[in-house]
């Protein structure tokens, strides 16, 4: 019995790669991007680079901009998850009995998810044209259509809908995995008891999804945060910065005027925006599992 | 009940997919203006034409060139690594793996922009900026497909090892002759799942290269989409469908494992 459940020296040897990687590319970049963010710092002129203190935040707090990104991006991650969260939910209950052609449709609503985000912004961008088939549609339907991505009202919602359209098929399979997992006594005692199909889905299966939903929400929000891809593909943060989001503007300030040191700074004001809303949500919904 | 389900959920079905089939049936289209409108139905018709086009201009033929090149790199470098490193996490019992795994979740954790200006600055520092390694070293080692792994061989007996440890062999020799071809089924799910994360990955390569010879195909798609003469849409949707074909390909073959990939990711 030497060496009980331990590899000895091969074990570090095994682990090295992911503890390189792992100081290289992440425990290092962490902590000099948090060390950045308390300093003024170009790459065009670096040794002009100095401490500057909290003023990188305090600049992001007093600007405008950094406000309406930080107003675009809640509005985008707020105005997607219920409808994301409702279809991908509503997608799963409807695939979770075996049917005729159920793989066809899972695998059909999960296929948007495996191609390219840039292609589908691609897609969408041309969708969205003025010549382009929606507006076709509706004005054969004798409806003015909007200018989607033009018109600085309808923009955002519209690339709004395209990561609702996105992004469903994706939480679908979460949710498909967590109606799984609900045992069937539960819903066969209840029929018993006489409980019809929506009480069954109100009393069981949304109590029972609770670690799903948490999950659905947390990862959704998080990437939500993070909009960029789409914004970058179909807008470029405008008309009019209607649709910049925080990452777009921390992009700009760091890749179009080199100011390293202050978009490290926006970059971990969102990192708490994104950590105060993810512990919000796992408290709420906590809270809603005690009530019960 | 079964069959009324299928008739409402095929149209729902078929409008959700219809930008991506719209997508194949624009790049096939010869007309050049109006591309895009209604009328194209009616007068529908087939070409290669912008296929053509897309392949004979040489920058586009080096984007795809590209996008395989750091893709099957990546895949390789994810495989190898996942299957060393969560072996050994799943194997040792010392201070040092119960740490990293607590490293390892903390990253899986982590926004990636946070990490998009200091990465940038680690790539300048190493000298990588604007070469194929600052698109494949980053991404070699992947928290997340080490983690799959470790759950894996966590789940295998250990006779087998032990068995093996007592007819002398080197801890090497039992990793590579034992364990490896064992974790075929998860090293799968990384593989496929790495592949599909870096064939479109498109934040990362945008900062990380500038010269047009080492794009990948979502950055020069995105680029020529922005074209300051107009876009053609033709090209350019036929440019989307090949970089979309492969990972549907991928998807159509290995939807097994992309799910169990997806579930796996949840129950973390």
């Amino acid at each position: 019995m030497r060496r009980e459940g331990n590899l000895g020296l091969a074990g570090w040897v095994f682990l090295s790669p992911w503890l390189i990687s792992f100081l290289v590319f992440g425990l290092y970049p962490i902590v000099a991007s948090f060390v950045l963010s308390f300093r003024e710092y170009s790459p065009l002129a670096p040794q002009a680079s100095r401490f500057i203190g909290l003023a990188n935040y305090a600049e992001a707090l007093h600007d405008g901009t950094f406000w309406h990104a930080l107003g675009n991006t809640l509005s985008f991650t707020f105005g997607t998850l219920p409808f994301t969260t409702a279809i991908a939910l509503a997608l799963a209950v409807c695939l979770d009995k075996a049917f005729p052609g159920r793989t066809i449709f899972r695998a059909g609503f999960f296929l948007p998810t495996v191609v390219s985000v840039v292609v589908l912004s691609i897609v969408f961008k041309a969708l969205y044209s003025p010549e382009g088939p929606l507006s076709g549609v509706l004005q054969g339907l004798g409806v003015t259509p909007p200018r989607w991505l033009l018109d600085p009202h309808t923009a955002l919602p519209s690339i709004m809908a395209m990561d609702v359209w996105a992004a469903s098929g994706y939480y679908m399979v979460i949710f498909l995995a967590g109606l799984k997992s609900i045992p069937a006594e539960l819903y066969e005692s209840a029929a018993l008891d006489g409980a019809g199909a929506w009480r069954r889905f109100v009393g069981i299966t949304l109590p029972m999804l609770r670690p799903t939903f948490l999950f659905v929400l947390v990862v959704n929000t998080i990437r939500s945060l993070q909009i960029f891809t789409e914004v970058f593909v179909m807008t470029r943060g405008g008309p009019l910065d209607s649709t910049l989001t925080v990452v777009y503007y921390l992009y700009d300030q760091a890749f179009y005027r080199f100011r390293l040191g202050y978009a490290s700074a926006v970059a971990y004001l969102l990192f708490a925006v994104t950590l105060a809303i993810s512990l919000l949500q796992v408290r709420w919904l906590k809270l809603a599992g005690a009530k019960e | 009940m079964t069959r009324t389900r299928m008739l409402w959920l095929t149209p729902v079905l078929l409008t959700m997919l219809f930008p991506l089939v719209w997508m194949v049936f624009i790049s096939v289209q010869p007309m050049a203006g109006a591309a895009l409108s209604l009328d194209a139905f009616r007068r529908a018709g087939f070409t290669l034409a912008h296929y053509v086009a897309l392949f004979r201009e040489a920058a586009f033929a080096r984007y795809v060139f590209n996008s395989a090149l750091v893709a099957a790199l990546v895949v390789v470098a994810n495989v190898l690594t996942a299957a060393i490193v969560g072996y050994a996490l799943a194997r040792s019992r010392n201070w040092g793996s119960r740490a990293l795994t607590v490293a390892m979740l903390a990253t899986l954790m982590l926004p990636k922009q946070v990490l998009m200006i200091p990465l940038y600055l680690v790539c300048a520092r190493l000298g990588i900026l604007d070469t194929y390694a600052a698109l494949i070293l980053p991404f070699a080692v992947d928290a997340f497909s080490i983690f799959l792994v470790r759950q894996y061989v966590t789940g295998l007996p250990t006779e087998l090892e032990d068995a093996a440890r007592v007819d002398g062999a080197s801890e090497y020799r039992i990793l590579g002759q034992i364990v490896f071809p064992l974790l075929r089924p998860a090293l799968a799910v990384v593989a496929i799942n790495a592949f599909l994360i870096n064939w479109n990955s498109f934040l990362y390569p945008l900062i990380f290269v500038d010269s047009d010879r080492l794009r990948t195909l979502p950055v020069g798609l995105a680029l020529f989409s922005q074209g300051e003469h107009g876009v053609d849409w033709g090209l350019l949707m036929a440019g989307s469908t090949i970089s979309a074909l492969p990972t549907l390909a991928v998807f159509l073959f290995f939807q097994r494992q992309i799910l169990e990939g997806v579930v796996a990711g949840a129950e973390k």
